[in-house]
């Protein structure tokens, strides 16, 4: 390692930094608005998926019997669905055990000497592996024989589902736009410095540098520009999880917030320094070949 | 080491700056290129760097096709030919060690060829005593020869001058004139584009007029004015 060289190349990203300190400093700013709204959307994004696959995954199949079906016909039934490989449990809840536990559900509002006989069904729990199988296996256990009905809720929660889906694909174009004015500012404010460095640049050509040599400091100012906006998102992001998060997860104890942070973290430093090198050499470039 | 066949010149917004020019400079020769402002002396030396291309013509600098050569090779070339201008082109914010350095960090070279390339270029312009001055502290003989050592620290094989006297008093230019001899005599080839009389007249090395961009005369120990070597050789 040549330490003269590395010295020389760190001179010259700090002469670039220090010539346009304020609209470095816009840069930042501009780049850290917009990955802060982009952790912000994808913690969102990861707990609504989290949140959506835990109450698909809880989704149970009702399956209603008739009340011809004998207790010894109902188990063997049982045994049938738990033989489906894509069941993961089928429990038995016989009539009496529905009515209690509608009791335990409803409580005194639910008066029981009210009724002259018990409206449940005897009726199967069924769990199936996967979510995306849930339709499939209802419609299959719905033909069978003995059985009334096979109910599920999988509807309501596809569709909240699609609803967050197509939401989050809105998110996605508004932080694409906002991505692309960090770009533009960074782009900007590099062209600035290669308009101050001017006659650097043209000694640099002359005496022989490549214009991959010009290049690198101004790509490396891109990028710190970059990683500097997406270090400082990262710590009001931070700072949001930390004052935040618990009153949220107070107010909203159903939702399992929940995010890998150390990935997220790595993304939003990944865009960072990816925006700032891409309008970097796009910037120089064009200074370049002109 | 130097050769232009057929070139002519005319810049986008039509002026015509050369027209089939044909030249030929040996190895390690010395060339004074004369002519009023205007007339492509400039415009000659900025050929020999890819600085522009010809319109028409061949181009060759130490057997490289110049006029064709890839926009990627240039900074190759140019590190074969030092370049040296009338306003100097110094980094003011940077010592005179640091200008001269300047032209081997960017081209990648290693500390320790820097460190062993400056001090020899600084010695022979004979400014090592000043490599920790500003271009804003020297004389502006001393920052002609610092932009000197920065176009010979790489040890070219060409030099090129354009005006390299223009800003300079006659005892600066003197010295200059030196220096760029001394610099010949070391088997550097040497282009220098003046108006300076004085000095071509002095210094009787070969001398290629230029008017309305073509090549009016090329005479070797030449004068200033044209013919007048001819004619002194007559009358006396």
């Amino acid at each position: 390692m040549d330490w003269g060289k590395v010295k020389f190349f760190l001179g010259e990203v700090f002469a670039n930094f220090s010539r346009n300190a304020g609209m470095q400093l816009t840069a930042i700013g501009t780049v850290c608005v917009t990955i802060v709204m982009l952790g912000a959307f994808l913690y969102t994004r990861e707990t609504v998926a989290s949140l959506g696959n835990g109450i698909l995954n809880k989704i149970e199949i009702a399956v209603y019997l008739d009340d011809s079906v004998s207790d010894t016909d109902a188990k063997k039934l049982g045994n049938v669905f738990a033989s489906d490989p894509r069941v993961a449990s089928a429990i038995y809840v016989p009539k009496k055990e529905g009515l209690r536990r509608m009791h335990d559900v409803l409580g005194r509002d639910f008066d029981l000497s009210l009724l002259t006989a018990n409206p449940f069904p005897n009726a199967y729990h069924v769990r199936v592996k996967d979510p995306d199988l849930v339709p499939q296996v209802a419609g299959r256990i719905a033909k069978m024989h003995g059985v009334t009905k096979a109910d599920y809720a999988a509807d309501t929660v596809t569709k909240l589902l699609k609803v967050s889906e197509t939401l989050g694909r809105v998110g996605l174009v508004m932080i694409g736009l906002l991505v692309l004015t960090a770009a533009i500012i960074i782009a900007n404010t590099i062209r600035l410095t290669v308009f101050a460095r001017r006659r650097e640049i043209a000694i640099m050509q002359l005496v022989g540098a490549t214009n991959g040599y010009i290049r690198g400091p101004f790509i490396m100012e891109g990028m710190v520009a970059g990683l500097a906006g997406a270090g400082l998102a990262i710590g009001v992001l931070a700072l949001a999880r930390w004052q935040v998060l618990p009153k949220l997860t107070a107010a909203l104890a159903f939702v399992p917030f929940h995010a890998n942070e150390p990935l997220i973290a790595g993304e939003l430093l990944a865009v960072g320094a990816a925006v700032g090198f891409i309008a970097a050499w796009l910037s120089v470039g064009r200074y370049l070949r002109a | 080491m130097i050769a232009l066949r057929g070139v002519s010149l005319t810049y986008p917004n039509g002026v015509r700056a050369l027209e089939d020019v044909d030249l030929e400079v040996a190895k390690a020769a010395f060339v004074f290129l004369v002519g009023h402002s205007g007339t492509g002396k400039s415009s000659l030396l900025k050929l020999l760097y890819k600085e522009i291309v010809p319109t028409r013509g061949q181009v060759h600098v130490d057997n490289i096709r110049v006029d064709t050569l890839k926009r990627s090779k240039i900074p190759y070339l140019r590190r074969n030919v030092g370049v040296v201008f009338q306003d100097f082109k110094l980094l003011s914010h940077k010592t005179v060690w640091e200008n001269v350095a300047f032209a081997l960090q960017v081209t990648g070279a290693a500390t320790k060829d820097i460190m062993r390339q400056v001090p020899r270029a600084l010695d022979l312009v004979g400014l090592s005593h000043k490599a920790r001055m500003f271009p804003g502290e020297l004389s502006g003989g001393e920052q002609q020869r610092t932009a000197i050592a920065r176009a010979l620290v790489n040890n070219p094989k060409i030099l090129l001058c354009d005006e390299p006297t223009g800003n300079l008093d006659p005892a600066n230019t003197t010295e200059i004139m030196e220096l760029l001899m001394r610099i010949n005599l070391k088997g550097t080839t040497v282009l220098v584009a003046t108006h300076n009389q004085a000095v071509v007249d002095r210094m009787r090395r070969r001398v290629v007029r230029l008017e309305d961009g073509r090549i009016l005369s090329d005479e070797e120990r030449g004068f200033y004015v044209r013919g007048l070597g001819q004619s002194q050789v007559l009358s006396g």
